[in-house]
């Protein structure tokens, strides 16, 4: 293979994994993602978990009650430090603070859905799963270890009033949830339901035929590799995409002024987006097949069901609020996300597969250690975890293992030790990284051995 | 009047401070603006998220950025 070559097919491993990203069922996950991350954010008044936080609340509340709010409050890293210095210094003491941080990261909706989509089911239930549970491990050990160092801390701070405060959601903000939780569901879950076509008509369409065999000259599907290439529907989707992108520069950016005529395009180009991803399009040499399956017709009825809710119930400010908070995940994740896709792409034809293969080709002690270590020295941003772990996957990397990298990976990076650091101490951080390190070994092992 | 906004530069702190200057402005009351931003600072405070807004040492809200009308009330009725 001559330098050429060779450039071509990391271009072109690149712009595969690039593409695959942005296939229609990726989409009908990230999308709905977004904006269920903005609306935590924005609409679920704190106080709800929070109030089972405190100094009082007996342990066997504070401990789920921390592990939950990982999950639902940890969405903005500006809500994690604060929180975990309060439940340490003020609330719950030491080891609620520590299930918090440690759920935290590796447990919210993007990381688990975009996780679920793209390696699969499993990995993403033990993802959820086996933190929940570490977290609460690790926590419980933590008060144990340092129970004195709590002790005395009780005795300073009896301020409990902090954590009284107590708020309702309402229901209609508990349904705007469910129905933003059911347009992700209907368009991930790969259940007959959704995905049998229940009436299909053909578009004439020999073009389609032609652009698809182009499509798959520049960027060859190799199932092998996990590349799925561009399909038709795909091509369009992107287009989609880079309108959405220039059209919520202008919607979105002054959205505290409120909506302007940009944002309804936005949103509407976004709905679109999504209805058309729920389509089953397949070129064939009869022409287009276009066929109405199962997923359309949900998505359609849960997506009108939020444009009215959105607009008849919730207020002006409540709006603005939960579409600032999606436009600014969106702003800062999605970037890096694209750069760090092509990246690990790129990385698929630099890495000699064995290599990965001796490393971590099995599930023994040595293989999940090597995952949590790399998950340990390299820092990548928020859901960037995943298509590395994806590159992995595809050149021969255990499950266990991966699983083992993916829950150390968001956990431990050397700058959220050194900010723990300045929260809790040298002492107690060097305990928590040894622990969370050993849990996460042990919880790629356990998994290993079920799977396979 | 002494008004603090609480929290480490986060967006959601930033555009806080914006619309309180805004409010103020607008009613028209000399206010000094601080940024609390150190997490040691910010644990002397009754809050446990950012943003928070403090006027007058009270801790108004926490975690959230309220509305603009909240925001006038308060301040209306700290400058009284």
């Amino acid at each position: 293979m001559n330098f050429t070559d060779f450039l071509v097919n990391m271009l072109q491993s690149g712009l595969g994994g690039l593409a695959a990203y942005l296939a229609a069922h990726v989409l009908l996950c990230l999308l709905p993602a977004f904006f269920i991350a903005g609306a935590l954010a924005a609409l679920l008044p704190k106080e709800v978990i929070t109030r089972f936080l405190g100094r009082e609340t007996p342990a066997w509340i504070s401990y789920p009650a921390s592990a939950l709010s990982g999950f639902l409050l940890a969405v903005c890293s500006c809500t994690i430090m604060p929180l975990f210095a309060s439940i340490y210094k003020k609330g719950a003491g030491l080891g609620p603070a520590i299930t918090f941080l440690f759920v935290g990261p590796a447990v919210n909706i993007l990381a688990i859905s975009f996780t679920g989509v793209q390696i699969g089911l499993d990995i993403a239930l033990a993802r959820v799963l086996l933190s929940m549970l570490f977290g609460l491990l690790i926590g419980v050990l933590m008060a144990w270890i340092f129970k004195k160092d709590d002790v005395a801390h009780a005795e300073e701070t009896s301020s409990n009033q902090l954590f009284s405060t107590k708020a309702k959601v309402p229901t209609h903000i508990i349904v705007f949830f469910l129905i933003l939780l059911g347009i992700l569901l209907a368009g991930t879950l790969q259940i007959g339901l959704f995905r049998n076509v229940i009436f299909e008509f053909v578009l004439p369409g020999n073009w389609a035929m032609g652009l698809q065999a182009w499509l798959d000259t520049l960027i060859p599907p190799n199932p092998g590799l996990g590349i799925e290439g561009v399909s038709v529907q795909g091509l369009f989707l992107i287009g989609l995409l880079v309108l959405i992108g220039l059209t919520s520069i202008k919607g979105f950016k002054n959205i505290f002024e409120g909506f302007s005529a940009w944002t309804y395009v936005t949103l509407g180009l976004i709905t679109l987006t999504l209805v058309f991803a729920s389509f089953s399009v397949t070129t064939q040499s009869r022409g287009i097949v276009i066929g109405l399956t199962g997923r359309l017709l949900t998505e359609i009825i849960l997506l009108s069901a939020i444009w009215c809710l959105g607009a008849k119930a919730l207020t002006a400010h409540e709006r603005q609020e939960w579409l600032w908070e999606t436009w600014r995940f969106v702003k800062q994740i999605i970037p890096l996300l694209l750069v760090g896709v092509f990246l690990a792409s790129v990385a698929r034809t630099l890495i000699p597969p064995v290599w990965i293969q001796t490393l971590a080709g099995k599930n023994t002690l040595w293989a999940n250690l090597a995952g949590v270590i790399f998950g340990v020295f390299m820092y990548f941003p928020t859901l960037v975890e995943v298509p590395v772990a994806q590159t992995f996957l595809s050149l021969g990397m255990h499950r266990g293992p991966l699983l083992a990298y993916l829950l150390a990976d968001p956990e431990l990076s050397l700058q959220s030790i050194l900010i723990t650091n300045t929260v809790i101490g040298k002492k107690k951080t060097a305990i928590y990284v040894v622990l969370v390190s050993i849990f996460s070994t042990l919880a790629g092992l356990i998994f290993g051995w079920f799977v396979r | 009047m002494n008004i603090k906004i609480l929290g480490m530069g986060c967006p959601k702190c930033k555009r806080l401070e914006t619309v309180t200057r805004e409010v103020a402005e607008e009613l028209g009351i000399e206010a000094t603006f601080s940024k609390v931003a150190t997490m040691a600072e910010i644990m002397q405070y009754d809050v446990m998220t950012t943003p928070a807004l403090v006027v007058n040492d009270v801790v108004l809200s926490s975690g959230r950025i309220p509305e603009r009308d909240e925001i006038r009330a308060w301040l209306s009725k700290a400058h009284q």
